[in-house]
């Protein structure tokens, strides 16, 4: 299993900051489920192996984190805050809104792949509930305009970004037509 | 005038019994009288040869968890358990008794099986027809406590997973 | 450390620093209850029974948790602190299934007893319970999920005693479960210590299941058949057609010096007694074929042979091979049947290890063999060859925990990458077959390090282990069959140097030391006495033959040409384990005494069914040297014990068996059967007798008998009978042995076996085989935390 040079500086540059090399195995569950999108048997086995654990003492860290994740998710996590600030500001709303909007319930991602709907205890942003987090960005004060607004950006991207892979590939279409020809 | 006295007496005792002479009799007339029970008739909660339920799906309720022998003052339960399968299903519970053996030489008939069992599978019955002239005979096996299949599930049901999963048996239907 | 006193319900407790408020309860009789703390291992504070209410403390305490402090005032018990643990049970039960009836742990599960203590009995809870089907983990763990109440001892025991990490928790808070390391299976050793230490139903042995309910066995502790070790294993025993069955092997007596421990062998391996294949009458060869025969029968015929091969051959042309399963009563009996009535010296039997150089190394050596509780608490071991995790379970786990618990010091030399290496302070790997050469390089001989040295060792890292080892007192050093002969005494050379420094020589089977120890052997007399020589029991034998007889290899090549005219095999399976010709013996009379028809027993003249040892009484030596008592459990009707087959068989020679088994004088009753307590009503006399510390010893099948012989003759095991018959392990000496006498290594061949076989035993259980079956590789060793 190969990662990115990124991940293994991280990880060369954190293992030796604890005690035992256990120590290190959330956060760098975390930064290989940044990379890969979750963490599949083979990341599993394979940071079992650098940090001297079994692989089932790996399963037992992810299944306690609910941030942590065995199964793919949707290129946008998005997760909406239904504590108690958030609860009384609306966030029940946000996330029906949401639900209804996508089509999918908690835990669930659009057929598309592109977004995954989670509802989350407390993120922190309790001054500016209701407040919902996408990725790692956060959205606060929201309505269900304002989610709407937030969700067409994310499509907006995502369209964005699949016209480049598109262009990319046409491109690379005609490069590999050329020179065949 | 003792003399006069001792007659009325006797005379007053002698009239109570012509008087029974013509009343109708009122002991059982066992084993002389009417119908399956040749006359002798039982109070709800009389104490006889046990029966081993069944429940509502035709398993038996017994799940050999050893109680009624644990609480036998005179020890005379016997039970083999052994595990049910998908294939072969005898008790509700995962668990049923392979071999349930009640020695009647020694049964007193005090009914603490019955207040121990947890599944209401052991009760007592009726029967009182125990005597025999052969005390080995006495050992009675699941096989003759059993109580008969609910009449709706017919005699010969088997009942197994197969069943199960695959609907309820024909007999049960035919017979409903 | 320094004494601390403290105040619990009024009573002044008095125990060291650092003890747990809980463990300092317990030793004034203050129990406080609790299910996720269990002794030595880690802390959970899971369960919350054992609260308590500390004074200044504002709210109720773990016990479990809390270490005592000097003028701490503790209540164990009011009505707050019962509320407490009611309400915890509540919760506990909240989804916790009444299927008590069916439920193997019904009528010695912790939660039932708490119930019936605390009387939560009656639920507020209107939820309906959580159902989730019962998993098989294993061919013998089965796991039942809503009876689990997480008290997390599974996990801890087999992570932290056992090493083998193979269950997790996973997920959190009331969805928490355990779970077993491949998905829906486990990959483990299969001791089973999860089921002995579950303190409710969730975790349950598949050989055990659904089969009875614990108050209708009896149970018996005695000493498991298996490896060398001498596990106290309590077996379950039931009534059953063919006598007693034995229906289950547990934990449930801890008095063994086992403790808490079993493997698989000791814990589901008695099933072999009840196989089918099981001999239960004696068989005759007639006409080419072995027929069933009456017992009367067989011994008149094994007598006259054997009469007839003595006075026409001699005693040189009978051999007999002993036991390793048998008890020491049995196997001394075998010796001294063989020297006094048959006339022979060929005796011998499945040697795993060189104890005949041992007792010469360690003569005149006061306290220098360790027991097993030694290996415990040791500051230090050192561990030479052997892989103890496969063939020494118990010798593992003591080390495994010694290193835990007190921190000892573990030094591993061995070919393989063993896994007690993780346990190592120093592990260091040599050149297969390097052993002998680690001996002498140990006691000095600096040449020797180059045999020794491997890529991953240099000679300075070897020269510092030694000097590291030199430094260190009260070392146990043990070491496996490897170690042989004059390497076995420059080990004991170097060893000698080192203060407090004790040895375990370690062999497999049951009892291969006692088999040693009774001078099994074709040269030696029971306390490695040589033959030629003098000693009590030349004296106290009689006429014996002075010349050493044949060993094995000797025997076999005396009946190829044919001069072994009688054979005389008791519980050994030369032929199966030995690579023996199976007609080596054709022209010999064989007889025969097992439980099955062995690759030996086909071929015997005679075969007699034997009962085992969880069919008879006597004791055991573990490797150690631990003696202990050999209890009775089982029966099978139609098997004798080899002891009264071997006085029988004297008896059919004419012999006097009153010179072979020295009973009581005068007196003729039979009591029965020598079986003791557990086999109830029948030898009532019997129970009295020793309840009085008396023995009737007034049968001559009475292995007690020759217990007082052995204990009178045999240097070493003047040991407490008392202790003995109270079921402790008492450790014997090698001090006042016989000097020995020196053996062609050849001669030892070590069992091999693996956590889940177990010679000749091991074709006969089910449960080793569907464990071997379910196990196609090898368990995969997993990380050390």
């Amino acid at each position: 299993m190969k990662f990115s040079e990124e991940f293994e500086a991280r990880f060369a540059e954190m293992v030796p900051h604890y005690p035992t090399k256990r120590s290190a195995l959330v956060p760098t569950l975390l930064y290989a489920q940044d990379e890969v999108g979750f963490l599949s048997d083979e990341v599993i086995a394979e940071l079992a192996g650098r940090l001297d654990l079994t692989e089932l003492e790996v399963r037992n860290v992810i299944s306690y984190y609910s941030m942590l994740t065995t199964k793919p998710r949707g290129k946008f996590n998005l997760q909406v805050c239904t504590n108690i600030s958030c609860l009384v500001r609306g966030g029940e709303e946000i996330l029906q809104h949401c639900a209804k909007k996508l089509g999918v319930g908690h835990k669930g991602t659009t057929p598309d792949g592109l977004f995954t709907l989670e509802e989350v205890e407390c993120i922190g942003a309790c001054s500016w509930a209701p407040a919902a987090q996408v990725n790692y960005d956060f959205h606060e004060n929201l309505t269900t305009e304002k989610m709407d607004r937030v969700l067409d950006k994310c499509l907006a991207q995502a369209q964005e970004q699949l016209q480049r892979i598109k262009s990319v590939d046409s491109l690379a279409d005609t490069l590999s037509q050329r020179s065949e020809g | 005038m003792p003399v006069l006295k001792n007659i009325a007496a006797i005379a007053k005792g002698m009239s109570i019994t012509f008087m029974e002479m013509f009343q109708p009799t009122t002991v059982e007339n066992y084993p002389d009288g009417k119908g399956p029970l040749r006359g002798a008739r039982f109070e709800a909660r009389f104490r006889g040869a046990h029966v081993l339920q069944r429940d509502e799906n035709g398993l038996e309720k017994c799940v050999a968890c050893f109680l009624c022998a644990a609480n036998c003052p005179s020890n005379c339960i016997y039970i083999e358990a052994a595990d049910n399968t998908a294939e072969h299903r005898v008790s509700g519970a995962e668990r049923y008794a392979k071999v349930y053996n009640i020695d009647y030489n020694r049964c007193i008939f005090c009914g603490y099986c019955v207040e121990a069992c947890p599944t209401d599978a052991i009760t007592h019955g009726h029967g009182f027809e125990l005597a025999t002239f052969n005390a080995s005979n006495l050992v009675y096996r699941k096989e003759q406590m059993l109580a008969s299949r609910p009449a709706h599930m017919g005699a010969n049901v088997v009942f197994n997973q197969a069943d199960v999963d695959g609907g309820a048996p024909k007999e049960m239907v035919a017979g409903s | 450390m320094a004494d601390v006193t403290l105040t619990v319900d009024g009573k002044k407790v008095t125990a060291p620093a650092g003890t747990l408020l809980i463990e300092a309860c317990k030793t004034v009789g203050i129990e406080v209850p609790s299910f996720c703390y269990y002794p030595n291992l880690s802390l959970q504070g899971a369960c919350r029974m054992c609260l308590v209410k500390i004074e200044k403390m504002p709210k109720l305490q773990t016990a479990c948790t809390t270490v005592i402090s000097e003028g701490m005032i503790v209540t164990s018990d009011s009505e707050e602190i019962k509320q407490a643990r009611k309400s915890m049970l509540e919760m506990l039960l909240g989804n916790h299934p009444l299927d008590c009836p069916v439920c193997d742990a019904g009528g010695e599960c912790e939660l039932q007893d708490m119930t019936f203590s605390y009387g939560a009995a009656e639920s507020k809870f209107m939820e309906a319970k959580n159902h989730k089907d019962e998993q098989q983990w294993s061919p013998v763990v089965f796991f039942d999920r809503p009876r689990c109440i997480l008290c997390y001892r599974c996990v801890r025991v087999c992570g932290e005693g056992m090493d083998v990490w193979a269950l997790g928790v996973q997920n959190r808070g009331v969805s928490s479960i355990i779970a077993p390391n491949k998905e829906d299976h486990l990959e483990c050793e299969e001791c089973g210590m999860c089921i002995d230490i579950c303190p409710v139903g969730a975790l349950t042995s598949g050989a055990y299941r659904y089969k009875t309910r614990p108050w209708e066995m009896k149970h018996v502790g005695t000493i498991c058949t298996h490896c060398g070790d001498g596990c106290k294993t309590t077996l379950g025993v039931r009534r059953a057609d063919t006598g007693m069955e034995i229906v289950r092997g547990d934990n449930r007596d801890k008095s063994g010096t086992n403790g808490d421990f079993l493997c698989i062998k000791g814990r589901y391996a008695f099933d072999f007694a009840n196989h089918e294949e099981r001999l239960t009458q004696p068989l005759i060869r007639k006409e080419g074929k072995l027929t069933p025969a009456t017992w009367e029968e067989a011994f008149q015929l094994i007598g006259k042979k054997f009469a007839e091969v003595r006075d026409r051959d001699g005693g040189s042309a009978i051999g007999v091979i002993g036991s390793t399963r048998t008890t020491n009563e049995e196997s001394y009996l075998l010796s001294k049947f063989a020297r006094m009535v048959l006339k022979t010296n060929n005796v011998d039997h499945h040697r795993t290890a060189d104890f005949p150089a041992f007792a010469a190394a360690l003569r005149g050596k006061a306290d220098a063999t360790a027991s097993m509780a030694d290996v415990f608490t040791a500051p230090a071991i050192l561990l030479i060859g052997n892989d103890p995790t496969e063939q020494h379970p118990l010798l593992a786990w003591q080390i495994r925990n010694n290193v835990r618990l007190h921190r000892s010091r573990l030094y591993v030399i061995n070919s393989q990458a063993i896994k007690l290496r993780r346990q190592a302070t120093n592990f260091m790997q040599i050149p297969a077959g390097a052993e002998g050469k680690v001996a002498a390089f140990l006691a000095g001989d600096d040449a020797a390090a180059d045999a020794i040295i491997n890529s991953s060792s240099t000679k300075d890292q070897w020269n510092s282990l030694r000097d590291t080892l030199r430094g260190e007192q009260n070392l146990v050093i043990a070491f496996g069959s490897e170690i042989l002969g004059s390497d076995l005494s420059s080990l004991v050379t170097f060893g000698s140097a080192i203060a407090g420094a004790k040895f375990v020589c370690l062999a497999d089977y049951a009892n291969s030391r006692g088999a040693a120890d009774m001078g099994l052997y074709p040269d030696l007399l029971p306390g490695y006495h040589p033959i030629s020589g003098s000693s009590e029991f030349h004296t106290e034998w009689g006429e014996i033959p002075q010349a050493a007889g044949l060993d094995l290899s000797g025997m076999v090549e005396a009946a190829s040409t044919n001069k072994l005219k009688a054979l005389y095999v008791v519980g050994s399976n030369p032929i199966g384990r030995l690579k023996i010709d199976s007609f080596a013996f054709s022209n010999s009379f064989v007889v025969v005494q097992d439980m099955f028809l062995t690759e030996t027993a086909v071929v015997a003249d005679v075969a007699l069914p034997a009962a085992n040892a969880y069919e008879k009484s006597g004791t055991f030596t573990n490797t150690c040297g631990d003696l202990q008592l050999v209890k009775k459990a089982g029966e099978v009707t139609g098997t004798k014990a080899d002891f009264e087959m071997i006085v029988r068989i004297a008896d059919a020679m004419g012999f006097d068996v009153r010179k072979l088994v020295p009973i009581g004088g005068g007196t003729h009753a039979d009591m029965g059967q020598s079986r003791g307590a557990q086999s109830g009503e029948a030898d009532r006399h019997a129970v009295w007798l020793e309840a009085h510390g008396l023995e009737p010893k007034l049968s001559p099948f009475d292995p007690m008998a020759i217990l007082d012989e052995i204990q009178r003759l045999v240097p070493g095991y003047d040991v407490s009978r008392m202790n003995l018959l109270a079921g402790n392990s008492q450790h014997t000496s090698l001090a006042k042995a016989g000097p020995g006498v020196a053996h062609r290594p050849e001669s030892i061949s070590p069992a091999n076996d693996t956590l889940f076989s177990s010679g000749t035993l091991g074709h006969y259980s089910r449960a080793l085989k569907s464990v071997m079956e379910s196990h196609e590789v090898k368990p995969a060793e997993v990380a050390a935390d």
